[in-house]
């Protein structure tokens, strides 16, 4: 099939770059000459596991260009994947100026019947919205579909590849063939393909990150609740997740959750739940949580250095919202960095793949009061302490004496409980984590 | 192993008659001696299905038996539980003063080694609280162990819950009472059953969070119901894309009117509470509770809006007890709804399988029917508050015949929107558009 895909950000390049792979000819669009041509030119702008390889071959076998025609992308397509950015608002809507722009153009150069699939995290009720702004442009027959992505970041192709599921929110027999024999190769396994009207598919998506978001709130106020309690996170976490009706997924506490879709997703959703007078106050509930979670671990850094840590040197490691990824959207990080230099502290942090964005968002601070190593242990020269903020793999089992030998006041912060605390105790490092009981190692039953 | 269970409500009676079937012997204790004498005489008060071919053939056995005894009881046993109720005092916490009394009686009893374990659904802390007790008033000062071992029974399925278990979960002090309470638990090794070996405090909180969660699975779907009867979108399809996420999974994603029960409303207050007395604001908990009583009048709005005027109309009610399986009413939310129904001048006619008795007991004032058909006879309106599988395939055009006006109110989404349409009912539910066909 002829497919194309507006907008070359994270989802429009997974999306076009997975359809090419299963032998579709895929053209991706942007309005950026400066992106196309890079990516023309095999540079991925984006970090992703597996993304660039399957870039190259694809390109290679000449099902896949990148363009910023979008005329003639329109008029060769019979489908037409809308990628672009939704960025909040100021009041936590999701903005659609980009959205309803593409739309134009796909309205303004439509040349026969075209599937319009909005791709982006979009409001419920764009998908009419999409339709009324073609509808002003062509007097071709088009339908638009919601066919919302499920991806995560550092495992989006696998996610694509593999779906647990595919939602389609569809109104109409031809584009709902059309979009199943498209989604087919994908769901060999048996996997559903799910038709649905269309507001039940975009509200899917919000629902799905919104529950996820929830099952992360919940267990960090569980932690909060057994720091008080003397109880410890980690077995509540196993003897609850091992209910088949809860399940071990996304009940790790840590610092609050980030990234590029939970925390948007969340406040759209509660936006639009307020444009139609309804209060959700469940996901209410779960955001504020989550910028409370955010300061957890800074009160017990500034409990530790009896609320003065003015003049202390903190290494950090890790930056990125979650392993595997650049994104720093939203990241804990950044909230760790601005409270702890409002105090007057400074910042030694690595992380292995974001500390380029890092260096776009600090701009002028990094240099002053955060500087960025590429090495883990650089990070520790010269530290009072070590902070962990994300839980990539190469922080797991660190040198511990290493660490203790580096660090002025031997103490480690972690916001992910990476450590066992008995162990750390053993080596007579301070240790403090989240929602098991700190300092003095784990509390086991006494044997 | 000898062990006793003290408390034969719901919970001792299901861990007390399963230990026995593991091959135990078991004395179930209780100080209603009308209750013992019941047992005796193979009389179950209360409805578990399998429960009572249980109990009977552990009796015949041997190795089950019920007294009021509980210093024999506790004489000749090594592990001994504590299964006796914590009803809630007003502000929501639990009340402890009958694992207080029990613990006391336990301590006055003891003639060795014993283990004391906790299976009632008792606050953070209550273990090392009966241990205090346990230490002041024990006799010659005997060593004991305290165990807390949550039960995680769902009633209407508690029998098959307890020899298959998710998991076993074990809050404990000392190595010895950990192997004691492996050995009795070694049955559910065969099946692979993890057990979750910790302290007390995480034991008694893995309870409350468990329950909570499952309440809160059940608060975010009914607010994302709502939210789609706002919109016109159908929750049924919201529910399987999500649940189809396995980090989210598809069980508790079921709309209705809202959780009721034993359990899950105590639970989730409990844990708010405990949060709250030591200064902290568990704040998804406090919203899972709100929902869940905005969800009650969100229905009775619904059956208003659907019907109209109540004032003199006959409305069938179908389904009493707070799910299906069980005569529980504690909490159910047709208790709630009914009352509204009444207080707007409408006449109750309502059916229940099995909970028609105890609910005779809350709810005197409504007529209760003998059948499905009896209750739709002359009905201005039905309304479906429990999804009893008997409800699942009616006859709809008899239904129809029989009632005065074809109006349904279905508040568990038993039936398919479009199916109702075309037989002809006004047709109500939760989170479906009217017109909502199911794929």
């Amino acid at each position: 099939m002829k497919i194309s895909v507006v907008g070359t950000g994270y989802v429009g390049l997974v999306a076009g770059t997975c359809f090419a792979d299963t032998g579709n000819e895929v053209t991706c669009v942007d309005i950026d000459e400066k992106k196309v041509n890079s990516l023309k030119k095999g540079n991925i702008p984006i970090y992703e596991p597996g993304l660039s390889d399957m870039v190259r071959r694809n390109v290679k076998g000449e099902r896949l260009l990148f363009s910023t025609d979008i005329k003639s992308a329109v008029e060769e397509s019979q489908i037409i994947f809308i990628a672009v950015g939704t960025p909040p608002d100021e009041d936590g809507s999701a903005d659609l100026k980009h959205v309803l722009a593409v739309a134009r153009s796909i309205g303004t150069h439509m040349n026969g019947f075209k599937v319009v699939v909005n791709k982006s995290t979009v409001p419920v009720g764009t998908a009419e919205k999409v339709e009324a702004e073609i509808k002003k442009h062509t007097d071709h027959k088009f339908a638009v579909v919601s066919n919302p992505e499920f991806l995560k970041e550092g495992a989006a192709i696998d996610d694509f590849l593999r779906p647990d599921r595919v939602v389609i929110g569809v109104d109409n027999e031809e584009a709902a063939d059309i979009m199943r024999s498209l989604y087919r190769p994908f769901v060999l396994s048996g996997k559903p393909i799910l038709l649905m009207d269309r507001r039940s598919a975009e509200l899917t998506k919000y629902a799905a990150n919104s529950l996820l978001a929830t099952k992360i709130s919940f267990i960090n106020d569980i932690a909060n609740l057994c720091d008080i309690l003397g109880a410890d996170v980690e077995m509540v976490r196993k003897g609850i997740g091992t209910d088949s009706r809860i399940g071990s997924s996304f009940i790790y506490p840590g610092t609050g959750y980030g990234g590029s879709c939970f925390p948007k997703d969340v406040q759209a959703l509660i936006r639009t739940a307020n444009d139609h007078d309804y209060s959700l106050e469940i996901i209410r509930a779960v955001e504020e949580v989550n910028k409370r979670q955010k300061t957890v671990l800074v009160d017990k850094i500034l409990d530790y250095f009896d609320g003065n840590i003015e003049g202390k040197t903190f290494a950090m490691w890790g930056l990125a919202f979650k392993p595997k990824t650049d994104d720093m959207r939203e990241a804990p990080a950044i909230d760790m960095i601005n409270s702890l230099t409002a105090k007057g502290a400074k910042l030694r942090a690595h992380d292995p793949e974001a500390l380029s964005e890092a260096h776009r968002i600090f701009g002028d601070r990094v240099g002053s009061e955060l500087e960025l190593l590429d090495k883990r242990y650089d990070a520790l020269e010269g530290a009072d302490a070590l902070i962990v903020m994300t839980e990539w793999n190469a922080f797991r089992e660190p040198d511990f004496y290493l660490i203790k030998e580096s660090l002025k006041t031997k103490v480690i912060f972690d916001g992910r409980n990476l450590y066992d605390p008995g162990r750390l105790k053993k080596l007579d490092i301070d240790y403090f984590s989240i929602g098991r009981p700190n300092g003095n190692g784990h509390v086991k039953p006494r044997f | 192993m000898h062990i006793c269970v003290i408390g034969t409500g719901y919970v001792g009676l299901v861990t007390g008659t399963c230990f026995s079937e593991f091959g135990n012997d078991v004395i179930c204790v209780d100080i209603d001696e009308g209750k013992i004498a019941d047992l005796n005489k193979g009389k179950i008060p209360i409805f578990e299905p399998g429960l009572d071919l249980l109990v009977a053939k552990n009796v015949k056995e041997g190795r089950l038996t019920f007294s009021t005894d509980l210093k024999n009881a506790v004489e000749r046993s090594l592990v001994i539980f504590v299964a006796v109720g914590t009803p809630p005092n007003e502000d929501g916490s639990a009340d402890l003063q009958h694992v207080e009394a029990v613990a006391r009686q336990v301590a006055e009893s003891m003639n060795g080694y014993k283990v004391i374990v906790n299976k009632s659904t008792v606050p953070v802390g209550t273990g090392n609280r009966v241990r205090e007790i346990v230490e002041e008033s024990r006799k010659d000062n005997h060593s004991f162990a305290v165990v807390s071992n949550p039960e995680f029974l769902r009633e209407g399925s508690a029998v098959e819950d307890f020899m298959r278990p998710n998991r076993v979960v074990i809050g404990a002090e000392s190595s010895e009472s950990v192997a004691i309470m492996k050995e009795l638990y070694s049955p559910l090794y065969l099946i692979e059953t993890p057990i979750v070996i910790t302290n007390l405090e995480s034991a008694e909180l893995i309870k409350y969070a468990a329950n909570a969660f499952l309440a809160t699975k059940i608060s975010f779907i009914n607010e994302v119901a709502n939210f789609c009867d706002e919109i016109g979108a159908n929750v049924h399809h919201v529910a399987k894309g999500m649940g189809l996420d396995k980090r989210i999974g598809s069980k508790f994603l079921h709309p209705g009117p809202g959780f009721g029960g034993s359990c899950f409303p105590k639970d989730t207050r409990a844990l708010a509470g405990a949060g709250r007395e030591r200064g902290f604001e568990f704040s998804i908990i406090d919203a899972v509770v709100r929902v869940n009583d905005r969800q009650r009048q969100t229905m009775i709005a619904k059956i208003r809006t659907t019907i109209g005027s109540l004032r003199g109309k006959t409305i069938g009610v179908l389904g009493l007890s707070f799910k299906p399986n069980t005569d529980d009413m504690r909490e159910a939310p047709s208790v709630d709804i009914i009352k509204a129904l009444l207080q707007d001048g409408a006449t109750i006619n309502a059916f229940d399988p099995v909970a028609a008795e105890n609910a005779r007991q809350i709810m005197p004032d409504i007529n209760y029917c003998k059948d499905t058909y009896e209750t739709a006879d002359g009905a201005d309106a039905l309304v479906f508050i429990t999804e009893w599988n008997q409800f699942r395939s009616l006859d709809l055009e008899r239904i129809k015949s029989l009632m005065k006006q074809p109006v349904i109110v279905d508040l568990r989404n038993i039936y398919d929107p479009a199916k109702m349409a075309d037989c002809g009912f006004k047709y109500a539910s939760v989170g479906r558009p009217v017109s909502a066909t199911v794929r």
